[in-house]
């Protein structure tokens, strides 16, 4: 791999990789507003001017320019050499790149950062974007200055509404457009445009139009500063106050990698942040999966429940005991789910295989929906590849519902999730008896006469298969609500109840058998590091 | 070269006879059980005190200890009644500045709640109503309480406190209740309290945007 040093360190490159690529991957941040890795470069920012030293026995190309001398109060004639975007140089082999070891590139950072925040309101009090803003960590990296302007800064429009989602402010915008060409290049979607120039300079919506679609929640997630945020964490929490924790979303079979941002003095997710896998879903989220982590507190069951009444745990799994005892075992039928992850629906299948012998499986899974070629997958089950991994042959539940119908089956054992016609399919399941371990109101828990707590995906940590087959762990991040327990816990329990001693009490133990069991691809994670620096996580 | 441990070896000493005294506790019968006598003379020896005390300062032998300090000069003070003069920079119970109509100056930003020490100050951030012309541009707290029994009156929430909204210049110092929730100090209380001058606004007025007075130039405005 060829290689050119920047401040010192040698640094591989590819043929055509762009010097701050190169170097993020290598793991030094050159500063940069509106450069992205997923976007094109128009090195319109100058935060990320380096210094290119010219080859040996050649001149380098020296800019005549007029500097105030502090000490005579006189101008006079310099001469300094110009500096090179990085974004938009590509890395050639042997060259010399200086960044902070160069006066030149030092003052420029500096030079740029005073003039980006030339007229910006510092109204970060009431901003969004505190604590995760490019313009105050680079002005406390490079910057450090006090302001020197003493006119009033120029005003612009605040909080202009693009869209259902996303809300604009204009003063704190630094231009970088991002936001625009994400919404060209990958949204395919080009509503945003600029207007005017120089201090009057602003984002706008086409006239007519809205910023709305599947990928708005991008636009405020490439933007740099706290121009662009969205209506649904504005104002909710401080991002000092998170932490993440890494996720994969819940919306669709695609299986975005995410950072599930949460707090843990009040156990509450507030948002969903797109973590970078090349493999997966590059730098990106939709719309719909940005919104999902709602579902980490709302439509939770959190209580035991037994034919609709409040109850304790012993007592619900006396009941299940009761229902259970003495039935026979191939009246019983057991429902795996689509939504939970591949650890509750293994131990639910080695119940049913071991203990009862049966092999009559079904699954529920939420209807099909949207699906687009960026990343909405049609399937909006997080873990349906991961149940036909399991077991190839369950059934949906149309035919559970025919069963029950016909009387073959009078007994369930189901995990929750979304059924195909949601609260419909209640009424067609009021035939059999229903034990349902379940983390979500649904048509299962409606119908069930026992329902056990499960916690969520974002209270325990679990495998999840995506449509590509790759299996993506999802760490726990919230503690469990109530009296809720990991599903697979929940079923031991019940095995328990009914006189069966399961062989794993860990999560460990179930991977371990899981790995010998499933024919996915383990662990396909490749995560893309320019990303990951060029956010700072 | 290594260091090799000197053997040494001590003598084992015999342990000394364990002396033992026999002491004879009091007598269990009834008066001794009942403390009844005991007390009586318990009481007595104080009375006996206290007569002779007194004896001694009617003769004019002891002298009184109250009147001893006045005459050196006193200085205590009948608390309730009577207060020391604060000094000007005394951190005194927080008070919520507001603005000239009455709105309160804070933002919500919690800054003071992440500066705060003892973690007392608990906000909650919202919006202002669709019309208002603050609306968009600024938040402010729905809640803002501080449990002022865990308070340390540190005054770093003051020193951190973007917007001066909150001051520790009351004056008055934390008075104490008979019930613990008597303490967690609301909005709108915190919004009554005024500095020493009786004034309820910050010190530091600023033009806000959408407030008249904010200079507002911009291409809409005609710049």
């Amino acid at each position: 791999m060829p290689t050119f040093t920047y401040d010192g360190h040698e640094i591989p490159f590819e043929q055509g990789e762009s010097i701050i690529a190169a170097a993020a991957r290598a793991g030094h941040e050159i500063p940069h507003y509106c450069w992205h890795p997923g976007l094109s470069a128009p090195a319109n920012c100058r935060m990320c001017l380096v210094e290119i030293l010219p080859k040996a026995g050649t001149r380098a190309v020296m800019l005549d320019i007029v500097e105030l001398d502090q000490s005579t109060g006189k101008y006079c004639n310099i001469q300094k050499p110009k500096l090179q975007p990085a974004c938009q140089m590509s890395a050639a082999e042997g060259i010399e790149v200086k960044g902070d070891s160069s006066e030149h590139v030092v003052e420029a950072r500096k030079g740029v950062q005073e003039f980006l925040l030339l007229n910006h309101p510092v109204d970060c009090p009431i901003c969004d974007q505190s604590g995760e803003c490019k313009l105050q960590d680079y002005w406390l990296d490079h910057g450090q200055f006090q302001k020197r302007m003493r006119d009033e800064p120029v005003h612009k429009p605040k909080a202009v509404s693009f869209g259902p989602t996303i809300v604009y402010d204009a003063e704190r915008c630094v231009m970088c457009t991002r936001c625009i060409r994400f919404m060209d290049e990958v949204a395919k979607d080009p509503v945003l445009e600029m207007r005017e120039r120089g201090n009057l300079n602003e984002v706008m919506v086409a006239p007519g139009k809205q910023l709305e679609g599947h990928y708005t929640f991008m636009t405020e997630h490439v933007c740099p500063v706290g121009a662009l945020t969205t209506k649904d964490f504005r104002f909710k929490a401080r991002v000092w106050f998170l932490r993440s924790a890494k996720s994969v979303c819940q919306g669709c079979a695609t299986g975005c990698n995410t950072h599930l941002d949460f707090d843990p003095r009040f156990n509450r997710a507030y948002r969903y942040r797109p973590r970078d896998n090349m493999a997966v879903n590059k730098y990106w989220m939709c719309d719909d999966g940005m919104l999902t982590y709602k579902r980490a507190q709302d439509g939770r069951i959190i209580e035991p429940r037994v034919e609709g009444g409040v109850t304790t745990l012993p007592k619900a799994l006396a009941t299940v005991a009761a229902l259970l005892s003495g039935v026979p075992k191939e009246s019983v039928a057991f429902v795996l789910s689509a939504q939970h992850s591949l650890e509750d629906n293994w131990v639910l299948r080695q119940i049913a295989m071991i203990q009862f012998g049966s092999n009559s499986f079904y699954f529920t899974a939420a209807p099909d929906g949207y699906a687009d070629n960026i990343l909405l997958h049609k399937d909006k089950n997080s873990n349906t590849r991961g149940v036909r991994d399991l077991v190839s042959d369950a059934k949906p539940l149309g035919s559970l519902q025919a069963d029950i119908r016909a009387g073959r089956v009078k007994h369930v054992i189901a995990l929750g999730g979304d059924t195909p016609n949601g609260a419909k399919d209640a009424a067609e399941l009021q035939g059999a008896k229903i034990i349902v371990v379940a983390a979500h109101e649904s048509a299962l828990t409606q119908a069930a006469s026992v329902v056990l707590p499960a916690t969520s995906w974002a209270e325990q940590s679990g495998i999840y298969v995506n449509a590509k087959g790759m299996q993506q762990k999802a760490e726990k991040a919230l503690e469990p609500q109530g009296e809720s327990k990991p599903a697979w816990q929940h079923l031991a329990d019940v095995a328990r109840a009914l006189g069966f001693e399961p062989s794993w009490s860990k999560l460990k133990h179930i991977r371990v058998s899981l790995e010998a069991d499933t024919p996915s691809t383990a662990n396909a994670t490749d995560v893309a590091m320019p990303a990951a620096i060029a956010r700072g996580v | 070269m290594a260091k090799t441990p000197m053997a040494v070896t001590f003598p084992k000493k015999t342990p000394a006879p364990v002396k033992t005294v026999t002491v004879s506790g009091p007598a269990r019968d009834f008066s001794t059980q009942s403390y009844i006598p005991e007390v009586i003379r318990g009481v007595s020896v104080s009375m006996q005190h206290f007569f002779s005390n007194w004896k001694d300062m009617l003769r004019g032998e002891r002298p009184d200890p109250v009147t001893q300090r006045l005459d050196r000069g006193i200085t205590t003070i009948s608390y309730p009644e009577q207060k020391r003069p604060y000094p000007e920079r005394f951190r005194g119970l927080h008070r919520l500045t507001v603005r000239d109509n009455g709105d309160p100056r804070c933002v919500a930003c919690l800054c003071c709640s992440t500066a705060c020490p003892a973690q007392c100050i608990y906000i909650e951030a919202g919006e202002y109503p669709e019309g208002d012309p603050r609306r968009g541009h600024e938040r402010f707290p729905v809640k803002f309480v501080i449990d002022e029994l865990r308070c340390i009156f540190c005054g770093y929430c003051v020193e951190a406190c973007p917007c001066d909204a909150i001051r520790m210049d009351t004056g008055v110092h934390p008075v104490p209740y008979d019930s613990r929730d008597q303490f967690i100090y609301k909005k709108d209380l915190l919004m009554s309290f005024a500095d020493r001058s009786g004034d309820r606004r910050d010190h530091n007025p600023r033009h806000e945007a959408g407030d008249p007075t904010h200079p507002g130039l911009d291409r809409e405005h005609k710049h």
